[in-house]
């Protein structure tokens, strides 16, 4: 009897155990990279439920065929006699496949099981979604545009949306799970292998967000262990360690990544207005020094800004801006910017690179690299 | 008053005059003949003409679609075009043209025929439900003029509360619209199958179109109401502000999904039993022989319909639902494959023994046991929970589901097309070039979406107007079969078109029939039968027999059994 079962059991079930001691899996046919502890278990499943669906098809389609040809119409004959049931064939065609269908609900359930209950001592990361970005937060307050895990640790993130529904999958994992704004979920997953040499996995957004959802993909970096705890504290330190008077042009760009799927550069139009020139009232820093702005009330943006007013100096209203972007909207452009969490200093890059807005390039890049070096070689 | 008669215009050239025969088409005349006709047939006509119209609409934003995934980036349009593109597609192809294509085009022409019956049971009300579906579309129409809409076909909150696009609540009364439209036919069409049946036809004497129907009557009156209340929340928190979805309003998104699916998944089914009619009577009809195994088949049916409304959760495995739900629907997901199976089986013992004539329809009917039997397989690996939470939101979905509703629904509704097409029309198409379009329309199909299964499950998400390079060269695939495809169905309209005005006139029974449908004229009288016909076993073929004179079959009464036993025994 144990004989029987066993092999069966481990078709079933001890795939993961077989698994997952080793690398990654190739990318097959169906299926990409393998590259988390749950995946092989995951692809064997697939493969499982593929042959079943091999053996029906062929069976169903061989004999179709086979009839189609046999029992074509020859002549007129319009009453073939065929039987007309036949319960025992009837009751076996119904219940073979129940059994079928029990043993793929099992499997699926038991490796469902491992997807939805993460080890105790996993690794948390905090994730924000918003219309069109990730953001990663990692205990020690550091945060990320991209996700970093350490290898050889379950990593568990837990999930919220600021705006509408998003998904957080990670294909070479097989892990998804929806984020939700105004509730948490959480999903994990170890990766046991270190990306090296820039190689990543794919981290795609999979319900539909908008605009920019198919540009909502980042990419996950699997560190090694010594690397990534080393990682994590300089990308905590990273915005504290430029001078201040370095910070628009070294801090700015980074952060401007953030921004640039809604605000160009160049005075393109985009989700939001440009931080180049916008409708002849010039750049970002111009037109609010000069208060050309226009609100889609029709108000201008003279009439907030100066002493006794609500905005004492053009950086108050900036900051607001960033701060509590549905507080004002430029005419012409609906709410569609979520609240940015920026600290102090961050909100210094910003405004220091939009003062200097002339420096950067269209891709925000900042032009006086060269002279930077130039300097620093004397 | 004349005492002269003078002779008719005919006879002085000479010619004989034609029999006259009374005909739906001829039965009245003028535009107004139409659109106040009670006449079921007519009715039928015209949501047939309306639907293929929208198809033909839903069919070229699905060309753009595939042209604009041609490359990554852009290629003609936009994303936020490409957004309300995929949207349109989805929400033109799902709620006006595949929900009314069989019940409400093909079952308001065929239902009341096969029952022997004048018409429906409320003929005014189905005038009513037309029109209805003609108000959905036209404030789809005016959504598109007030901004059009990006939410996608679902109405996902809180995306579709908070987007900027203007249509929506336009849109979404125009579906409101539509599901009265559906609720109204479907409750005509239980009432007619209940109380019009004629003497001898007893609920398993039914065709099994109409088991199918019945079945799918239950589904729309029963679930449709469901959609329309959450349409209506979803207004009134658009409108008013008040939070039912949206957390920032105290709300919540999963509630829209469990509310919102627990009308679109047994939609699901409104859309693909009726397509098991049709096979059902197609493949037996084209068969030359007894259906096998009519009690499962008929069974089958409303088992799928009761199952259709305690598995919407299995479209939510990734969406913050309890891992317990998520057991719970997985487990009764699995028992809808069931009855699927069978009816598979069922009609592929149908054809054992039988005289297979390959006529377009019966092509058409086995593309579709081709085609759903792929459909229907891959929902095994969707309904599985682990593979499931890496398939969910990409191409291998939808891959799945245009197997389902397209090679599936949408193809047994253009075999029964072809199968009633003489009937409906009183014109043979060529069926030269049905085959041709047929094979073409297949080839394309499978070419389009089964490459779609393997962008899939390499993680290629749905929705994306932008992708990776690597899924680059299963697109071009894609498309280039949906170029195929569009070929296939640009040719089956112009062989359909140019049979009504060159076609042969097609005789009572071109293929065979023997349910009552085939024992009027093609076209049918405008009261289909002058007394109500006596039935017997509508897949009992011995009573057909051919008949060289009218270059069709007939139904000799006096050979079928059933027809001669006492009235009480029926």
């Amino acid at each position: 009897m144990n004989r029987v079962i066993a092999p069966a059991m481990f078709l079933f079930c001890g795939a993961s155990a077989a698994f997952a001691s080793g690398g990654n899996t190739p990318r097959t046919f169906w299926m990409p990279e393998g590259a988390s502890t749950i995946a092989p278990s995951i692809d064997h499943v697939f493969d499982m439920i593929n042959w079943v669906c091999y053996f029906f098809f062929a069976l169903v389609v061989i004999i179709m065929f086979w009839f189609m040809w046999k029992y074509r119409q020859r002549g007129r004959i319009v009453d073939a006699q065929g039987p007309t049931h036949n319960m025992a064939l009837e009751l076996t065609w119904t219940i073979i496949p129940i059994f079928i269908v029990a043993a793929m609900f099992f499997v699926g359930f038991k490796g469902f099981l491992n997807i939805v209950t993460p080890p105790e001592n996993s690794y948390e990361i905090d994730v924000v979604a918003q219309k069109w970005a990730w953001e990663f937060k990692y205990p020690n307050g550091a945060t990320s545009e991209d996700l970093y895990v350490p290898a050889g640790q379950p990593v568990k993130l837990i999930m919220s949306s600021r705006d509408v529904l998003h998904s957080l999958y990670i294909k070479d994992f097989r892990v998804k799970q929806d984020v939700i704004p105004g509730r948490y979920s959480y999903l994990w997953f170890q990766a046991n292998e270190p990306t090296l040499n820039d190689d990543f996995h794919w981290l795609f957004c999979t319900e539909y967000c908008g605009f920019g959802h198919s540009n909502m993909n980042r990419k996950v970096y699997v560190l090694p262990e010594d690397d990534f705890a080393e990682w994590v504290v300089e990308q905590g330190q990273w915005l504290d360690k430029i001078l201040d008077e370095d910070l628009y042009f070294k801090a700015g760009p980074k952060l401007f990544v953030r921004c640039v799927q809604c605000h160009s550069l160049d005075g393109t139009p985009g989700i939001g207005p440009s931080w180049g020139d916008h409708a002849g009232q010039g750049n970002i820093w111009e037109r609010t020094v000069s208060g050309e702005t226009v609100f889609d009330d029709g108000t201008k943006l003279s009439s907030l800004i100066g002493p006794g007013k609500a905005y004492e100096t053009p950086e108050d209203y900036l900051r607001t801006s960033m701060l509590n972007p549905g507080k004002h909207l430029v005419q012409g452009y609906g709410n569609a910017m979520a609240v940015q969490a920026l600290n102090d200093r961050a909100v210094d890059a910003l405004i220091g690179m939009m003062k200097r807005i002339d420096e950067f390039d269209a891709n925000g890049k900042w032009l006086k690299e060269s002279e930077l070096v130039d300097q620093e070689q004397q | 008053m004349s005492t002269i008669d003078l002779p008719h215009q005919d006879d002085q050239q000479g010619r004989t005059p034609a029999p006259v025969v009374d005909n739906y088409l001829t039965y009245t005349r003028g535009i107004k003949s139409w659109i106040f006709t009670l006449d079921h047939k007519r009715i039928g006509v015209m949501y047939m003409v309306s639907v293929l119209v929208s198809f033909l609409v839903g069919g070229t934003f699905a060309i753009l679609l595939r042209t604009e995934l041609l490359p990554p980036g852009k290629t003609i349009v936009g994303a936020d075009m490409y957004n309300q593109f995929f949207t349109l597609h989805g929400a033109i192809m799902v709620f006006l043209v595949i929900i009314p294509s069989i019940p409400a085009a093909l079952g308001n022409f065929v239902l009341p025929i096969m029952l022997g019956a004048k018409d429906v049971a409320f003929p005014r009300l189905n005038l009513f439900s037309y029109w209805l579906w003609i108000a959905g579309a036209i404030c789809a129409v005016v959504s598109l003029l007030m901004g059009g809409f990006d939410t996608g076909w679902t109405f996902y909150t809180p995306y579709s509360t908070t987007t900027e696009t203007g249509g929506v609540i336009a849109v979404v009364t125009g579906v409101f619209i539509l599901g009265f439209s559906s609720i109204f036919t479907g409750m005509n069409f239980i009432v007619t199958i209940h109380k019009l049946r004629p003497p001898g036809m007893t609920w398993f004497r039914m065709p099994l179109f109409l088991w199918s129907i019945y079945a799918t009557a239950m589904i729309q009156v029963l679930a449709t109401p469901v959609l329309a209340i959450t349409l209506l929340l979803l207004i009134i928190e658009r409108t008013l502000n008040i939070g039912v979805f949206n957390p920032s309003m105290g709300g919540d998104p999963v509630l829209f999904q469990h509310f919102f699916w627990f009308y679109s998944h047994p939609a699901v089914y409104i859309m693909i039993l009726p397509a098991m009619g049709i096979i059902s009577d197609v493949i037996a009809v084209h068969s030359h022989r007894h259906i096998f195994g009519y009690t499962f088949i008929a069974f089958s049916s409303i088992a799928i319909a009761v199952f259709s409304f305690l598995v919407w959760g299995h479209h939510m495995f990734t969406s913050g639902q309890s891992p317990l739900m998520n057991t719970i629907f997985s487990l009764i997901t699995f028992s809808v494959s069931i009855p699927s199976a069978i009816k598979v089986f069922n009609w592929l013992a149908t054809l054992y023994k039988g005289s297979i004539s390959l006529n377009t329809a019966m092509l058409y009917g086995l593309s579709f046991i081709f085609l759903f039997t792929i459909g229907g397989l891959t929902g095994l690996h969707l309904g599985t929970l682990n593979t499931d939470i890496h398939l969910h939101d990409t191409y291998f979905v939808v891959a799945h589901f245009h197997y389902v509703m397209m090679g599936s629904a949408l193809i047994a509704m253009i075999a029964g097309l072809h199968h009633w097409w003489p009937k409906m029309t009183g014109r043979m198409y060529s069926e030269f070039w049905g085959r041709i379009g047929c094979l073409l329309v297949f080839i394309g199909f499978n070419v389009t979406f089964f490459t779609q299964f393997m962008l899939g499950s390499q993680g290629m998400p749905r929705r994306y107007y932008d992708y990776l390079p690597e899924y680059q060269v299963y697109h071009v695939i894609s498309t280039i079969g949906s170029y195929v495809m569009a070929l296939g169905f640009v040719l089956t309209a112009v062989y359909l078109l140019a049979s009504i005005m060159f076609g042969r006139r097609a005789p009572a029974n071109p293929w065979g029939g023997r349910s009552l449908e085939w024992q009027c004229t093609s076209p049918p009288p405008h009261d289909n039968f002058k007394t109500t016909p006596r039935v017997g076993n509508c897949y009992d073929f011995s009573a057909v027999v051919w008949d060289e004179k009218q270059q069709g079959y007939v139904v000799d009464r006096s050979l079928d059994p059933t027809l001669n036993e006492p009235a009480d025994k029926a």
